[in-house]
């Protein structure tokens, strides 16, 4: 639940990395920790058992500073992995804004996602969510891996929404910060939509920015071939699966490179995608070729008009020629 | 039909988000300020569930709040699921002993926590004494807060771009 605090100024969002145990959701957020400014992070905190698994979540705010007046801050969390910790995964669930889902693109582990992400819906509808209306991305993590999964044949099975997906390295970095930018647009946009203003102007750009692996660089200029769009599964309730799906085309559309990444030597946020600002004008007026398509048609009646008129004219000059010639 | 329209539209804000005005913190405000002279406590915050910070009043010296601020809502929450297990509904209050400084949690309402961090320079019991009279006058003000009939474009009509430049800058 988003809280708006006039008194502090403040506008409070919850985002969650969701996923299978050593997916790579704790990663995630070191690598945000890491790259993030000073300014902007707060202390990284874990509550996790000796080894490297989380035992009841890791916490990091991110501060985005002032936005029209509020200070606008994230406050990170990721949920155990592990099926017996069901418990405790509910428990950082509530109230949330919006979620990264983390999956792991070893062949091995495709049902640990599956499993994990219906658990992700179970969840959700405990507390009365469906998440097709909640804010939500999938990253595909350790796409280094030999013998990852494709990416399509993931995304087939795991995509039932047609939400934007990501492709990963989490532990150089690789794609991190690309799936926050958009969740996090996608969690400012909804709140936008929750204030009853999303109707009357611009949505916040979002996916088109950021959608575009780390490690694609080379395909930085290329046009956008067309969008590898799925329709979503099930039918978008009102709110907002059809925003997503048109993120998605959007997202897709912005990012044309090829889907491997190869292993870079340079951490991913060093080399941070260009934004796509065409991608991203196109979803902040998706109704633009209404108004052209309305004045060609209108020209078109003009030109006929006209053209009847100047034809008229001239049968008329040439009957009243013949009759007086003939006189 | 309309009536029906307005109603969920309600709903669905009440669900999605929760608003805090000025005038709701100054009434939160004087409780808490009110509970601190009584019970002698160094520092008084109110978390909601979700973990973020509605207010505080009192000494802090550095303690980070946001991190605070998630740490004892999830404190909490897995107490909740402790009282569960036990078949309560939940623990109203819990108590932290340090060496120097001690936490109090009570419960406030069904979604909000009062938090009192105290020394030495008190009792416990007094502490305790005054949280559980100060949490009810909070339950009030709070019912307010999230019974009052939400309103629409609360935020500036320039947030959602500026929210945008601002993710732009802080990732690219």
């Amino acid at each position: 639940m988003v809280q708006i605090n006039f008194a502090l100024k403040e506008v409070n969002c919850k985002v969650v990395y969701y996923g299978p145990g050593m997916s790579g959701k704790t990663t995630n957020l070191e690598i945000v920790h890491q790259k993030a400014p000073d300014e902007n992070k707060g202390e990284l905190t874990s509550i996790s058992t000796d080894g490297d698994r989380t035992l009841f979540f890791d916490f990091m705010p991110l501060d985005l500073g002032n936005v029209a007046g509020m200070r606008t801050k994230f406050q990170l969390y990721t949920v155990p992995g592990q099926v017996y910790y069901n418990s405790t995964r509910k428990l950082v669930l509530q109230g949330v804004d919006g979620v990264i889902f983390v999956a792991d693109s070893d062949p091995e582990k495709m049902e640990e996602n599956l499993e994990s992400y219906a658990n992700l819906i179970e969840n959700l509808a405990e507390y009365g969510k469906d998440v097709r209306e909640l804010p939500h991305v999938i990253q595909y993590n350790k796409r280094d891996l030999r013998g990852a999964l494709p990416v399509e044949e993931i995304d087939r099975q795991l995509n039932k929404f047609g939400v934007p997906t990501f492709e990963a390295v989490a532990c150089t970095g690789e794609g991190v910060f690309p799936t926050l930018k958009t969740l996090a647009a996608m969690v400012l946009e909804s709140i936008e939509k929750i204030d009853g203003r999303h109707q009357r102007r611009p949505a916040v750009r979002s996916a088109g920015a950021a959608a575009k692996v780390a490690g694609s660089g080379a395909a930085t200029a290329a046009p956008a071939p067309a969008p590898r769009t799925r329709p979503a599964a099930a039918p978008a309730p009102a709110r907002s699966v059809a925003a997503p799906a048109a993120r998605v085309a959007a997202a897709r559309a912005a990012a044309p490179a090829p889907r491997r990444v190869a292993a870079p030597a340079a951490p991913a946020a060093a080399r941070a995608p260009q934004p796509a600002p065409a991608a991203a004008r196109r979803l902040a007026r998706p109704a633009a070729p209404a108004p052209a398509v309305a004045s060609s048609l209108q020209g078109f009646g003009v030109g006929v008009i006209l053209g009847l008129s100047v034809a008229l004219v001239i049968a008329a000059a040439g009957v009243a020629y013949v009759v007086l010639g003939q006189q | 039909m309309a009536d029906n329209k307005r109603i969920s539209r309600n709903e669905r804000l009440r669900q999605d988000r929760l608003t805090f005005y000025k005038e709701d913190i100054d009434r939160i405000d004087k409780l808490l300020a009110e509970f601190l002279r009584l019970s002698g406590a160094k520092c008084a915050l109110l978390i909601d569930k979700e973990g973020h910070l509605v207010t505080k009043r009192g000494e802090l010296r550095t303690i980070d709040i946001d991190t605070i601020s998630a740490l004892v809502a999830g404190s909490f929450a897995a107490t909740k699921e402790m009282a569960r297990m036990l078949g309560e509904d939940e623990f109203t209050a819990m108590f932290h002993q340090g060496e120097r400084d001690n936490i109090q949690l009570s419960l406030v309402g069904d979604r909000t926590l009062l938090t009192i961090l105290f020394d030495d320079r008190t009792t416990v019991g007094m502490v305790r004494l005054y949280a559980g009279e100060t949490a009810k006058k909070l339950a009030d003000a709070y019912r307010d807060v999230v019974e009052r009939p939400q309103q629409d474009c609360l935020l500036g009509d320039e947030y959602g771009s500026e929210a945008s430049k601002t993710l732009d800058k802080l990732f690219d």
